[in-house]
Order: structure tokens, then C-alpha cells, then sequence
């Protein structure tokens, strides 16, 4: 068995076999959302599940939410990488997207493995993270991982390393630029309807005589304005991350905001 | 004074051909080169009372004219006459630009630019409807014009570089001076009170290589007219038309700069010779869904201005169709780049 996949998937099966709900004990609720912290009330956790099962099954990758008290003194990171690899060693299930949030230390942490690693790179993460900050500094974690559920597969249509917030993808801007183009054209066409004037600043000069007599360039003053070189992503109370390796092994993408 | 050219073969009038170049006889077909035609079959008549009235030497009747015409028709007998008095002294033209298009080329060249034309309607496109086409003289003043333009401006530079984490732009300053001298050629403003201006200045440009020294039997055959405004009168309008010309060439002179704000920008110009010169139009009469519209053509040239009519649902279409494929083409880019549609 040289596949690894394979080996994880078929290991994976026995320990389910073997332990089927030896996660699950501490996971209130079925098998995506693991709101260890107590965040979200049972029906908000039961409507999230759905949400999640339904858009996972369509980008083929599950969306994990995990949420703590404490992260037990290790970083984000790390507890979120160890919590993944717990729970893909037991299902067998690589390919998935987490949103991790700490609120003893009100840190938020979002990652892709697996297919995802690539189909929500870490400029897409960032993306996503902007988009749900405002939910969790309002202490809307339901909402935010909606909207992470969401957003991320809308993201993931996208061909990976296009930035799916692009101005050039918007279709607002395709109907503005062929409304101006066709403006444009057909206006030069009505104005040209009547004959075209074709004499230049040229047609009538005299090159023989027409010629600078005389020229000067002086330089006079300078002025220097200064200023700094912008740093990338100040909003949202700094912001970490960009991906990594798992203490199992598993690589992924990621990023991670406070809040 | 009427003069009628008269062939030496068999004394028909004369007209003048755009093909040869020459006068061609309507009967015999006979061809005589303006240069060397002979003095005696030149027939020139003085009226009493000539001001007024012209008479047609071949048939008698009075040639029906207006103030300005110099050329043109007897109305009886359709010889081709010149009317010289309005062609001498102060009114002598000094050049002219003969016909190249003759009357059958014109009405093909006009069908062919009916063709053309994307917006107008299609019963106007097939250029079948001309009420009448006239060739004619315009009077024009050409204008060889000189000058200076003194020139003060303030251009800057822009150049940004980093040190650490600071990025400096800084911005030179220049005091720009230029002296230059101006000289134009033959600069043309029309100088018949009924050709609208617009109309005239969009005929330009001729070619001037095909210019030549005014005779009176290059009018023969068509309507021609004296002008109505002198060279100074039309100075201003000839003055309005280089500026925008000479300030291109100014800004030419002045490059290397990010933005270049004038200060001082005297410009300075003065007639140096002036030509009264004949210049060839077709002028086209033509009849559509009721209205007359007047369309004029560069006798030298070809080229057609004046305003066709406009279908609606032409110009309509012609918007959707550019909007809807552009947007098409845009939807096609972004779905092969980003691999989504919406």
C-alpha cells in the first residue's frame, strides 16, 4: 500500500469501527460543529449543521467549527491542527475547511486542508476573515460561520490563485465597461456621421520655418513629501497565520485574526 | 463682359473636361489645352448697362445671375459663359484647384458614400434620389500666415524612491521657456456668405500640388462664385482655426515632463501673403421622405460631408449589438480566467 491516502482511509475506518463517538462525547452536537465553548444555542448549532452538510456535499469538503474556552496554553494554530488531526485520523475525511475560534484569548483562526488547501488559498482566507470580522467583534459567531460557509464556497468555484473579489470578475463592471463601450462607439459614429474633419495641427505647417528659436529648461525648486511604506492588514486587531503543517503531518492553508 | 469659348473645329461652346483637364467640345468631342487656346475663338461681348444684365451670346437671352455667380449657365440655351468683369481687377482670383471628379464619378463616389453609412436609414442608402448636382467654384481665401509664440511654463518631474521604510516623492520644478517661429501655408477660410463654414472646413484638406494659376476657362462649364468677404474681414476666422494647430505644436516642444502649466503663452500671428483661390465642391441636392438635404463634395478629392438622416433603430441596434458582444467577450474572459460566470 503505497498510498497514503489510502493507508490514512483504511486506518481511519478501523478506528472508527473502534471508537465510533470517542470525539463525539465532547461534540454537542452531530459531526460538523464542535462548539466546545458553548457559543451557539442547539437550534442555532442544528440550523449551522445543515447549512454546512448542504454546501460541503456541493464543494466535496466538510466545514468544520470549533470553538474553545482555552487552547491550553498552546497558539491557535496549533490546538486547531491537533484537533483536525484527531478527527481526520478517526473519519477519513482530508479535505475540509475550519474556523476555529478561541475566546478565552478572542482569537479566530481559519483554515483549508486538503483540496481546500489550494481552492481557499491564504489570500482567499484573508478574504473571508475580512468578510466575518464585523460578526465577531458583534459576537455573531453563528452568523460568522455562516457567512464563512458561504462566502468560502462561492470562493472555491473559482479558479485557485484568482482572486474571486476582483473587480475584472465582477459582473457590475462587465455591464458598466460594455454600456460605456458602446456609448463610446456609437457616439464617434453619430458624430462622424456628417464627415470626419481630416486636416491636422500638421497639414498646413511650414516645417522649414517653424522651429523653436530658442529654449531653456530651468530647474527652480523641489519639493519631497514623505511617506510610510503601508503595512499589510492593520484592521481587525492584527492578523497571523498564513499556513502551515500540523503536528500530524497534514499541511493546509490559513489565517487567523483577534477580535 | 461674356465670354464663350468656342470651339475651333466647329464653334460649339467649350466646357471645361475634370478627366483631360482641358476644354472639351460637347459636338465634336474636340479637346483644347487651356494654355494654348487661340485668342479668337475667345468671344468676348460688352453690354450698355452691364452691371445689371448679361446677355447670351448665342441666343440672346439674359443670363439670369446672382451678385456673387461668375460661371454659370444660360438658362435658354445652356451654353457654358463666364462672366469676366467679376473675374478681373480686385476680383481676380489668383489660383485654382480644377475638377478631377467629373459629374458621373460624383454621383458614383455620393452612391458609394451612401452605401456607407452605417446609421441612416435604408432607403437612404441606396443613393437614388438626387434632386440635382451642381459643381462649383467656391471662393477661398488662402492664407500664408507667420508668427512667434513666446512661451512661459512651469514643468514638473516626479520620481519616488524608498529609504528604510519611507518612501520619498519628490517632485522637480522647471521654468520652461520657449521662443519659436510660426510659419503656415496655405491656410483656407471660405469666402462665400452662403457655404456654411462647418460644411466647408470638413472638405479640407486639397491637394495643392494639383493648384494652378487661375484662367477663366477652367470655369467654363460650371457655376462659380466671387466672394463676399475680403481677406481681412476673414482674418479672425483663419486666426481661431491655427490656434489649436500651433498650441499642439508648442506642447510637442515642451516633453519630458509630468504636467506642464503654461504661465505665459503669447502668441503672436500675421497674414504674409494671401491667395484668392477657386476651390472645386460638388455640391449634391437630395430628396428624402420629403426633406431636401444638401450634401457637399470635394471636387479634387471625393470626400462627402453634410448631415444624412438618422434611423432611430439603427443607432439602437448598433449600441445593443456593440454593449451585448463586448459584454459577452468580457463574461467569456473573466469565466476562462476565474472559471466562474457570476
Amino acid at each position: 500500500m503505497r498510498n497514503p491516502a489510502k493507508r490514512i482511509f483504511i486506518a481511519s475506518l478501523f478506528l472508527m469501527l473502534l471508537v465510533i463517538g470517542g470525539f463525539s462525547a465532547s461534540a454537542q452536537t452531530g459531526e460538523l460543529i464542535y462548539d466546545e465553548a458553548g457559543l451557539l444555542t442547539e437550534a442555532e448549532a442544528q440550523e449551522l449543521e445543515a447549512l454546512a452538510k448542504d454546501y460541503g456535499e456541493e464543494q466535496n469538503v466538510e466545514f468544520l467549527f470549533l470553538t474553545t474556552n482555552s487552547t491550553e496554553g498552546q497558539s491557535i494554530e496549533r490546538y486547531m491542527g491537533d484537533f483536525f488531526d484527531e478527527r481526520a485520523d478517526s473519519t477519513g475525511q482530508e479535505a475540509a475547511v475550519l474556523l476555529t475560534i478561541d475566546i478565552g484569548s478572542r482569537e479566530v483562526y481559519l483554515a483549508g486542508f486538503g483540496t481546500a488547501e489550494r481552492t481557499l488559498d491564504a489570500e482567499r482566507i484573508d478574504l473571508v476573515l475580512d468578510r466575518i470580522m464585523p460578526e465577531m467583534q458583534r459576537d455573531d459567531y453563528g452568523g460568522a460561520f455562516r457567512d464563512t460557509v458561504v462566502t468560502s464556497s462561492h470562493y472555491m468555484e473559482y479558479r485557485p490563485g484568482v482572486n474571486p473579489e476582483s473587480i475584472f470578475l465582477k459582473t457590475w463592471f462587465h455591464v458598466t465597461i460594455a454600456l460605456l463601450l458602446a456609448g463610446g462607439i456609437v457616439g464617434a459614429m453619430l458624430y462622424n456621421v456628417g464627415g470626419k474633419v481630416t486636416t491636422t495641427p500638421g497639414t498646413y505647417i511650414d516645417r522649414d520655418h517653424t522651429r523653436v528659436r530658442s529654449q531653456d529648461d530651468r530647474f527652480r525648486n523641489k519639493t519631497v513629501t514623505r511617506s510610510k511604506v503601508p503595512q499589510n492588514k492593520g484592521g481587525g486587531g492584527g492578523g497571523f497565520g498564513g499556513g502551515g503543517m500540523t503536528g500530524g503531518g497534514r499541511s493546509f492553508s490559513g489565517g487567523g485574526r483577534k477580535f | 463682359m461674356v465670354i464663350h469659348y468656342k470651339c475651333p473645329n466647329c464653334g460649339a461652346d467649350m466646357a471645361f473636361d475634370a478627366d483631360s483637364g482641358h476644354l472639351s467640345c460637347p459636338s465634336c468631342g474636340h479637346e483644347q489645352n487651356i494654355e494654348t487656346f487661340p485668342e479668337e475663338n475667345i468671344e468676348r461681348k460688352f453690354d450698355e448697362g452691364e452691371a445689371k444684365e448679361y446677355h447670351c451670346e448665342n441666343c440672346g437671352a439674359i443670363i439670369l445671375t446672382e451678385a456673387e455667380t461668375t460661371a454659370t449657365h444660360c438658362s435658354f440655351c445652356g451654353a457654358a459663359v463666364v462672366l469676366a468683369d467679376r473675374l478681373t481687377g480686385d476680383l481676380a482670383p489668383a489660383k485654382v484647384i480644377p475638377f478631377t471628379i467629373t459629374k458621373d464619378e460624383a454621383v458614383a463616389a455620393f452612391r458609394k458614400w451612401t452605401r456607407g453609412g452605417r446609421l441612416t436609414p435604408r432607403g437612404f442608402m441606396s443613393g437614388d434620389r438626387i434632386k440635382k448636382m451642381t459643381g462649383m467654384y467656391v471662393p477661398f481665401w488662402l492664407y500664408d500666415i507667420e508668427g512667434e509664440a513666446h512661451i512661459k511654463a512651469i514643468g514638473t518631474r516626479i520620481h519616488t524612491y524608498q529609504r528604510g521604510d519611507t518612501i520619498y516623492t519628490e517632485t522637480d520644478f522647471y521654468d520652461v521657456f520657449r521662443e519659436i517661429d510660426l510659419s503656415y501655408l496655405k491656410v483656407p477660410a471660405d469666402a462665400s456668405e452662403k457655404m456654411d463654414d462647418e460644411l466647408m472646413d470638413k472638405l479640407e484638406p486639397y491637394d495643392y500640388s494639383e493648384m494652378k494659376d487661375f484662367r477663366m476657362p477652367y470655369l467654363a462649364g460650371y457655376l462659380a462664385e466671387k466672394y463676399d468677404y475680403d481677406n481681412d474681414q476673414l482674418f479672425s476666422r483663419v486666426e481661431s482655426k491655427i490656434v489649436p494647430y500651433i498650441d499642439s505644436y508648442i506642447s510637442t516642444t515642451i516633453s519630458g515632463y509630468a504636467s506642464v502649466s503654461y504661465t505665459n503663452k503669447q502668441i503672436d500671428a500675421r497674414k504674409k501673403k494671401v491667395y484668392y483661390t477657386l476651390f472645386p465642391v460638388w455640391m449634391v441636392y437630395y430628396d428624402f421622405e420629403n426633406k431636401e438635404h444638401t450634401f457637399a463634395m470635394n471636387g479634387q478629392t471625393g470626400k462627402v460631408v453634410g448631415k444624412p438622416p438618422i434611423s432611430a433603430g439603427k443607432v439602437a441596434l448598433w449600441f445593443t449589438g456593440i454593449a451585448a458582444s463586448s459584454f459577452a467577450v468580457m463574461k467569456a474572459i473573466s469565466f476562462a480566467v476565474g472559471g466562474v460566470f457570476w
